[in-house]
């Protein structure tokens, strides 16, 4: 059997025994896909809903009042505008409504008491505003009806809706969209840093490394080795994320409906996409732990170093999540930036949109930069001044 | 020079230099040593800590390698042929650590498979180390989980596996206690009847005096004294071979006695 297939063995085999590692590398991604995407799916469900909004009413007699508990509103009441600011200020009001009774022309003025800064206020407001607008327009198209006057009269500018069909057509809710990628590439380099510190400065400490070493496998064959094992944790802890998506569809829990109204977007052209830009990543990811692993001393620089570098790589991986607001994702410069690009082809493959160039472009710059990590881990493997850090 | 099939390791002028990382000074671990170790015989290094007997190991097991002058293990340069000096020797120290997440067995199985044993001839000779050792009763438990001893026991294990013709041997009683001294004792001794050529550094004169055919005495880098155990007490004029040691290394108390 080949050496490296021999040390890539073993090592799998002592990372499969190692709690930490299971729990970081497969367990936690998992339950925290499926946990973010419960808990994102609860809260816009109720953040749609308007029974689930409280308006805060000043006491009158408006019919308006009617209309938002009739709307499902959660409405309560109070005495005067200055007990409802008192409210808002102390942070037990979000939006206090004092309605006026309608003027010589009949409109009626509402009052919206709010605080600017609270983002749950602002939501109440525009659905309260969403549901008046919908009176507004129901007495525009009755008085214009009553005066024979067609209702375009009243829309100079009408803008219609005419989604163009881009790809593959479909594609995934835009939370999992802005987050599946983020995830699927942070957990590749995530699920291995666990095990980094551990498969070469922590041999050093542990002094298994010179057992190792004293045997006829070449240095190359057992950097090899524990290259292919760390790359093996790093892409099944990526793709756990795939499976707590998957769990999460199957299970369908609360919320899920507005989740998944979309579909999960991981069609099998999808599925291979993400994989063909994932494993490149993975080999970067698993080569540069590599490296920094041999360098270090013991498994605690070996730590310091790496969450360093975790830094560099969590940078991109956090822009990926904004791609969606700019047009920055279909720009060719984020083909050629590591991590980013990788979150960008699995975002476009999630949406049915995957185009050949980008993928090439983005697979080819994560094999030179692992074909140069795994050089350098090579060459610090074969430094005897490197190894006998200790 | 033509191999001699006696001399199954050579070092000659061997030395090695570091640069101490912050001064920038160079440290000489070892300053031109030179020895021969023959099969059946067990070759001593006696020195105290620092005075570069496990460097000169780590050059000939070929984990660093030498600043000047060379080696030649089973008849392969440590330069040259690393990788068939590596296939010619067994190493063990009690700093050789075994795998805390694998069994006794799949250690053993492990580094089988690294020195090339595989199939029928791995299970053989598997089976032949667990009897020798008696590992039965724990050879299915995780490394982490073995005493000291048990431990020492799955290193001799593994050192034999693969029945290497030559074996070093780096302070391999450090830190055990009396009964596994023993055992690893009494198999260095074994070593010996089977033929092996067996380079044995320490810094305990008994275990000299009861295995080692032959002692270099090394200090500062520089072998001081070399012969059988008698040799240096007679060249030293002493009687015990811990004085002997004492006044070869020129040794000087740092405690003043009170007059």
């Amino acid at each position: 059997m080949n050496p490296a297939f021999q040390v890539y063995r073993k090592e799998l085999r002592e990372m499969f025994r190692d709690k930490r590692v299971r729990t970081s590398a497969f367990v936690v991604p998992i339950l925290l896909i499926f946990g973010m995407l419960y808990l994102f799916g609860g809260m816009m469900e109720k953040i749609g809903k308007p029974e689930n909004q409280k308006v805060t009413v000043v006491k009158s007699g408006s019919p308006l009042v009617d209309l938002l508990k009739k709307s499902r509103f959660d409405v309560r009441n109070i005495d005067s505008v200055a007990r409802g600011q008192q409210l808002i200020r102390d942070g037990k009001a979000g939006l206090v409504l004092d309605m006026l009774p309608p003027d010589s022309t009949g409109q009626s003025i509402v009052n919206a008491y709010f605080d600017p800064k609270q983002q749950s206020s602002g939501i109440t407001k525009s659905i309260v505003q969403g549901l008046f607008g919908k009176l507004n327009q129901g007495t525009l198209d009755a008085v214009l009806k009553a005066k024979g006057i067609p209702e375009s009269a009243a829309q100079a500018i009408k803008l219609v809706d005419k989604p163009v069909e881009v790809g593959e057509g479909g594609g995934a809710a835009e939370l999992i969209v802005s987050l599946l990628p983020y995830l699927i590439v942070i957990w590749a380099f995530y699920g291995g840093l666990s095990n980094a510190s551990d498969i070469v400065a922590g041999e050093k400490e542990k002094m298994t490394l010179e057992t190792l070493l004293i045997t006829p496998v070449r240095r190359t064959e057992i950097v090899l080795g524990k290259f292919l094992a760390l790359a093996t944790i790093c892409l099944t802890s990526s793709l756990s994320s795939l499976i707590g998506l998957s769990l999460y569809a199957a299970i369908k829990p609360p919320g899920s409906a507005e989740m998944l109204k979309n579909g999960l977007g991981v069609t099998p052209q999808a599925a291979a996409t993400i994989l063909v830009v994932l494993v490149p990543t993975v080999a970067f990811f698993a080569s540069l732990l590599i490296a920094v692993s041999s360098y270090a001393k013991n498994s605690r620089e070996a730590q310091t170093h790496l969450s360093l570098i975790g830094f560099l790589v969590t940078m991109p991986a956090i822009m990926s999540q904004f791609l969606g607001l700019t047009d920055m994702g279909s720009q060719a410069w984020v083909n050629f930036v590591p991590v980013l690009n990788t979150a960008n082809s699995i975002r476009n493959a999630l949406l049915g949109k995957t185009t050949l160039m980008p993928i090439v472009e983005t697979v080819c710059v994560s094999l030179v930069l692992a074909a140069v990590a795994l050089t350098i881990a090579v060459k610090l493997f074969n430094r005897e001044e490197v190894l006998s850090r200790i | 020079m033509p191999h001699n099939r006696w001399h199954m390791v050579r070092t000659f002028g061997l030395k090695k230099h570091f640069i101490e990382a912050k001064t920038k000074k160079v440290v000489k671990a070892v300053d031109g040593v030179s020895f021969t170790a023959v099969p059946g015989k067990i070759f001593g290094l006696l020195g105290v800590n620092g005075a570069g007997k496990t460097t000169v190991l780590r050059m000939l097991s070929t984990v660093i390698k030498p600043t000047e002058g060379g080696a030649e293990v089973n008849g392969f340069d440590v330069l040259k042929d690393p990788q068939k000096v590596r296939a010619s020797i067994g190493f063990m120290s009690t700093s050789t650590a075994l795998y805390g997440r694998l069994t006794a067995r799949e250690v053993i199985e492990y580094f089988g498979g690294l020195y090339g044993l595989e199939g029928q001839r791995l299970k053989e000779r598997v089976a032949y180390v667990t009897e020798k050792l008696q590992l039965q009763e724990f050879s299915d438990r995780l490394c982490d989980k073995l005493s000291t001893g048990q431990k020492q026991r799955v290193s001799i294990a593994r050192t034999i596996l693969y029945d290497p013709p030559v074996l070093f041997f780096d302070e391999p009683t450090a830190g055990l206690d009396v009964v596994s001294s023993q055992t690893v004792m009494e198999f260095i001794e074994e070593c010996r009847v089977n033929g092996k050529t067996v380079i044995f550094s320490t810094h305990i004169m008994s275990e000299v005096e009861r295995l080692c055919d032959h002692v270099a005495v090394i200090h500062d880098g520089i072998i001081r004294a070399e012969g059988s155990v008698a040799d240096l007490k007679a060249q030293a004029g002493e009687a015990s071979l811990e004085k002997s040691f004492l006044k070869l290394v020129e040794f000087k108390s740092e405690y003043a006695v009170a007059k």
